[in-house]
């Protein structure tokens, strides 16, 4: 029955890979589950990575050799102690809110917040600047996991656009003198969005006119963004005052305005605010517009979506343009914010934007925590690096990065987990989820052999 | 009658694909004649020069050596889909073998201990991927991306722990190349075979470290295993009709795992290969494995889940690597940042070419045994 609809709409009508059919199967199946249990799988994954994360650094401070044991447990010393870790990351992240003396569980009630703490501290402004190139690239890749796309590219798309409007922003420079300068920021930024929607837009039609499967060629095209963004940079723009390889600096008014934080600070506020308006209209952009609702029905049922009428290779096309566009976004507000020139290589936000789109359930309110906390992360990990007692290394964070992503990726777990727990509540949950079998049979997913 | 149309559909498609599988071995074969024919009117040509350099045995070598880490994935790659779970986290087992091979025989001082240790951490890796893909019914190409990037932070994350940066130390002993190797009779034979210069760009099939010999031999093994062995045919029945496999009194989740932790198996040789070769683990941004894992992806799916097959295309990809250096030296010049993405680009130019490979029917589903429900 089911592979009916798929093989009488011949080849261009299905929309994509079988690998991608199936892949939006699943994708579906997270989808699924209400806003609120994914928040619930999210937190308990976060939870996990961290206890796990913790036997980790316990192990690795077992094979490390240091001058003294940083902690005992179990008569055994270890070279790094994981709550000490822990709480470098994340409270040396917020700029270490709470007094080291506020000790409620031992009896001793001093201040709970250090003295002179503001929230405008250096630390949280670097926090906050992560936050907000990975907001975009979160963005980015959620848009394109929401139409059923696996864009691994984001970072590659980054790398482009941030490229591609620091160049023109170069070439204008002499055009926009005096205070017209100020116009070079939003041309950049419409520049970035652009080429970096081009760059999407290649594995979008290669997905949606050839069949190539998106999750591969996106990757290639990382690899491919890296290498030229080198080369361009190396051999054709390259700062000729400088030993690094660099692009020249953009003038001095070419910024987002910094209100505030300290000068000596990357973060604004107003970038900030710029990313969370982006963030507010791709909401509505899938709410509430009908190409939205085009884009999620393809993500959810490519092939109804397709009987319904919706034009899937344009769709698909559609959707890696955007999801590429707010990547090169990304990187234009990367290279504005921290240096004011493009210095390859860019840093992994794109891969860091796959981890924050899966953690938000592709929501694109939900990025935003999701955001936060990789940023935390980051500027935790500079906190761990700075602080002479914690010597661990600061790779740590990409093995919790990874390790959130597997968790966040089984919500089976969880769920069995919780049927230990509530016997009513496995009763419904297995209800919601027959519902969710039968529709995705229906859907004309190939393969129908996990169904009864 | 969902069998009738499946299987129509399946034939249209696979006829697709041969077309663009020769299309691409053809327009190969029919470069390689056209430079030869070019080269030799022309030898002081660009082309000239490219022919000249493609008959010495030095890019051929370079060609086999660096195929070795893709082939095995591959091969493990296929072993995997076959049965039904997609493992896109080849990249990831490849990583933490290139690290686990030279952190152990660096500790150890064996190279045989390196091997099998890296092997084993590759196993256990894939085991993780299993036991989420197979028991907690995980998304599989999400899981697989998980593998890729904790093994991406894990390796960089102990190699700081242990050598103070994201790069090892230098192994001091190394493979020693089979005609190097001193073992009587083969040796000698090889040295002669690899010296003889009738032989042309052929020497280099005698001038290989064991692990070439060792890729030649999985590849044949996989090809054994999965097309003339019983378990061979489960695994594609697991991956195609995996009701069918379990009606017929085999476990298929049984089945899935050995097939996985097979294909964990083969990318451990590969990752060790691979850093064996260099002597060192370097883990810095992509670390030295640097997309291996998801060329090797390509590799199976262009060679049609065949392990030779798959071989032959990581030979496509590999060679375009391979003559980059002899080029440089040459003097042709186009900048080496451009001319090292050219097998990325070879990668997306045959996927779309070739577009979709019909992958196994039940591939990336999760497959329930009728007793749990």
């Amino acid at each position: 029955m089911s592979s009916e609809a798929g093989s009488d709409g011949s080849k261009p009508d299905r929309s994509g890979t079988e690998w991608g059919d199936r892949a939006r199967a699943g994708l579906a199946r997270l989808v699924e589950a209400s806003a609120f249990e994914r928040a619930l799988i999210s937190l308990a994954a976060l939870v996990l990575s961290i206890a796990i994360g913790a036997l980790v650094i316990l192990a690795a401070g077992r094979t490390a050799t240091c001058e003294t044991a940083a902690t005992t447990y179990f008569g055994y010393g270890f070279c790094y102690d994981p709550f000490r870790v822990y709480d470098r990351l994340f409270l040396g992240a917020l700029g270490n809110p709470i007094n080291p003396l506020f000790d409620p569980l031992h009896g001793n009630f001093a201040a709970p917040f250090t003295e002179g703490w503001t929230p405008f501290n250096d630390r949280l402004a670097y926090t906050l600047t992560e936050t907000t190139v990975l907001v975009l690239t979160g963005l980015s890749v959620a848009v394109a996991f929401k139409a059923g796309i696996f864009n691994i590219g984001t970072q590659g798309q980054m790398v482009i656009g941030g490229l591609a409007s620091t160049l023109v922003m170069l070439a204008l420079v002499p055009v926009f003198t005096g205070l017209a300068t100020v116009a070079l920021l939003p041309i950049g930024i419409v520049v970035g969005a652009v080429f970096g929607g081009l760059y999407g837009a290649i594995p979008g039609a290669l997905k949606a006119y050839a069949d190539a499967n998106e999750v591969i060629t996106t990757i290639m095209l990382n690899f491919v963004a890296s290498s030229v963004a080198l080369y361009l940079v190396r051999e054709q723009f390259k700062d000729p005052d400088s030993f690094s390889t660099k692009t020249n600096d953009l003038p001095a008014g070419v910024e987002f305005p910094q209100l505030l934080y300290a000068q000596n600070t990357a973060f604004s506020v107003v970038a900030l605010l710029f990313v969370l308006a982006l963030v507010a209209a791709t909401y509505y952009l899938l709410r509430h517009t009908s190409f939205g609702y085009d884009l999620r029905t393809s993500g959810l049922q490519a092939a109804a979506a397709e009987y319904g009428g919706v034009n899937s290779a344009r769709t698909i096309v559609a959707s890696m343009t955007i999801s590429g566009a707010l990547a090169g976004i990304g990187g234009t507000v990367y290279v504005l914010m921290y240096y004011g020139y493009f210095q390859p290589p860019v840093p992994s936000y794109g891969f860091d934007g796959i981890t924050v789109a899966i953690l938000a359930g592709n929501n694109p309110v939900g990025v935003v925590p999701a955001a936060f906390l990789f940023g935390v992360l980051k500027s935790g990990a500079i906190s761990i690096q700075t602080d002479p007692n914690v010597t661990i290394p600061i790779q740590l964070v990409g093995v919790l990065r990874g390790l959130i992503i597997l968790f966040v990726a089984m919500p089976e777990f969880f769920r069995l987990v919780g049927k230990r727990f509530t016997d009513a509540g496995r009763r419904s949950r297995e209800g919601g989820s027959r519902v969710a079998d039968a529709v995705r049979s229906d859907g004309g997913v190939a393969g129908g052999e996990t169904d009864e | 009658m969902s069998e009738a149309t499946a299987d129509a559909g399946s034939g249209e498609s696979t006829l697709g694909n041969t077309d663009g599988r020769l299309l691409i071995a053809g327009g190969v074969v029919g470069a390689f004649a056209l430079l030869f024919v070019v080269g030799t009117l022309f030898p002081d040509s660009t082309v000239g020069t490219l022919s000249y350099l493609l008959l010495q045995p030095g890019p051929w070598s370079s060609m086999l050596t660096l195929a070795v880490p893709i082939t095995l994935a591959a091969v493990g790659g296929i072993f995997a889909e076959k049965s039904g779970v997609i493992n896109i986290g080849l990249e990831g087992l490849l990583i933490i073998s290139a690290f686990t091979a030279i952190f152990a025989a660096d500790t150890t001082g064996s190279l045989w201990v390196g091997f099998g240790a890296a092997i084993l951490a590759s196993v256990l890796l894939a085991l993780v991927f299993a036991v989420v893909c197979i028991e907690f019914r995980a998304d599989q190409i999400i899981a697989g991306l998980a593998i890729w990037l904790i093994a991406l932070g894990f390796a960089p994350f102990a190699a700081r722990i242990v050598y103070g940066s994201p790069n090892t130390v230098s192994l001091t002993n190394s493979v020693p190349a089979v005609r190097h190797a001193g073992i009587p009779v083969v040796s000698p034979v090889f040295q002669t075979l690899s010296t003889t210069n009738a032989l042309g760009p052929a020497q280099a099939l005698f001038r290989a470290s064991p692990s070439v010999y060792l890729m030649f031999g999985v590849v044949a093994l996989g090809w054994y295993l999965l097309n003339r062995t019983n378990f061979g045919m489960w695994v594609r029945a697991s991956g195609e009709n995996p009701k069918a496999l379990d009606t017929s009194g085999v476990n298929v989740h049984r089945v899935r795992y050995a097939a996985v932790l097979l294909s964990g198996v083969f990318a451990g040789m590969g990752g060790a290969a691979l850093s064996y070769n260099i002597g060192q683990f370097t883990g810095s941004g992509q670390t030295m494995v640097n997309g291996k894992g998801f060329i090797a992806i390509v590799a199976y799916l262009f060679g049609n889940y065949n392990p030779v097959g798959a071989m032959l295309s990581t030979f496509l990809f590999t060679l375009l690597e391979a003559i980059q250096n002899p080029l440089q030296t040459a003097g042709i010049g186009v900048p080496s940042d451009l001319i090292g993405t050219l097998p990325y680009i070879g990668v997306i130019v045959v996927l779309a070419l070739v577009g979709r490979t019909r992958i196994p029917e039940a591939a990336g589903d999760h497959y329930e045994t009728g007793e749990d429900r």
